[in-house]
């Protein structure tokens, strides 16, 4: 009896460890907006990786730059080239951890990430602000965040600073799933 | 020498405003690269693309990174997320697969689609996370 109850726990353990730990998403949206006197910025990103692991709610996140798709091919060509140099940069990053993940619910609630953010090769540590709910089949995290240019060495050149504003909204909208192979 | 009148001078430069004006809003405006008119750089199998961004992504991202290029595979998986298709085509690779997005256009052809399906694909690359990833997508065959 003791044999089996302890196979019996063995294989509970077994079976939990088993049981979903990772959630992702491989078609993430990020969206980022600035307001110009002459023509808003806006490009959306719908390509985005985005990983969370239940254990400890550690997050991480990977985007590619050349994702970012622009209504102006112009404006694309020149973020890619001159604002990001995307060749020399192709990915931003996100590394941290979901605080209080333990909490989330299935209505969703504010909750605070903190990590580093990576973009252009500059890396700053940040707190962002979301909602996120959680059930057994999706953990869902959306909300927006300011990022300043300036942080990332994101240079403008000088003729074109008064069209594009240092502070860049950016939004995101994750809808993650349990990770099966 | 005879002198021009103030007012040819004038037309003159107006029309030299009125060129370089439009000039300047065509480079402004200029228009994305046609996907479905346009012929693909590179053809590739879906295998053998994912391997070489594990291999070595650098090199790949050279090679591959905002070019149009076209891939031949198997379909493993037809989702549609905001209205747009998203077609996986099978690898070899334990994780990773080619994720292509399609456009607007094709997504209204995705129901004629169904996984294990062999189908060639062309879009414009935008690198490798877990992925090969592809935007723009347009099919090419069947």
């Amino acid at each position: 009896m003791k044999y089996f109850l302890s196979l019996l726990t063995l294989f509970l353990c077994l079976n939990s460890v088993q049981s979903q730990e990772r959630y992702l998403t491989k078609n993430g949206t990020i969206t980022f907006f600035s307001k110009a006197p002459i023509e808003n910025i806006e490009a959306k990103n719908q390509q985005v990786l985005s990983i969370i692991d239940t254990k400890n709610g550690a997050i991480a996140i990977s985007i590619l730059m050349k994702s970012f798709l622009f209504e102006k091919a112009l404006m694309q060509e020149h973020f890619n080239e001159n604002y990001v140099e995307s060749d020399k940069f192709p990915k931003a990053t996100f590394k941290g951890a979901i605080l209080n993940f333990e909490s989330i619910s299935n209505t969703p609630s504010k909750f605070q990430v903190k990590g580093t953010i990576t973009i252009h090769g500059e890396s700053k540590e940040i707190i962002i602000e979301g909602l996120f709910s959680k059930t057994p089949s999706q953990i869902i995290a959306t909300g927006d965040f300011m990022i300043n240019l300036d942080d990332f060495k994101v240079k403008i050149p000088a003729v074109v600073a008064k069209n594009i504003a240092k502070n860049i909204k950016v939004s995101f909208d994750f809808n993650h799933q349990p990770f099966q192979k | 020498m005879k002198r021009f009148s103030k007012k040819a001078i004038l037309i003159t430069v107006l029309v030299y405003l009125l060129i370089g004006a439009f000039i300047a809003y065509k480079i402004a405006n200029k228009s994305h690269l046609d996907i479905s008119s346009t012929s693909p750089q590179i053809s590739i199998e879906a295998t053998k693309l994912i391997d070489e961004f594990v291999i070595d992504e650098t090199t790949a991202n050279t090679k591959y990174l905002d070019k149009l290029i076209a891939v031949n595979g198997t379909i493993s998986s037809i989702k549609i997320k905001d209205e747009k298709g998203i077609i996986s085509l099978k690898t070899d690779d334990d994780f990773g697969s080619i994720l292509c997005h399609l456009s607007n256009e094709a997504t209204k052809n995705i129901s004629q689609l169904e996984n294990g399906q062999s189908i060639q694909i062309k879009g414009i690359c935008t690198g490798f996370l877990m992925d090969v990833i592809l935007v723009r997508c347009e099919i090419i065959k069947p």
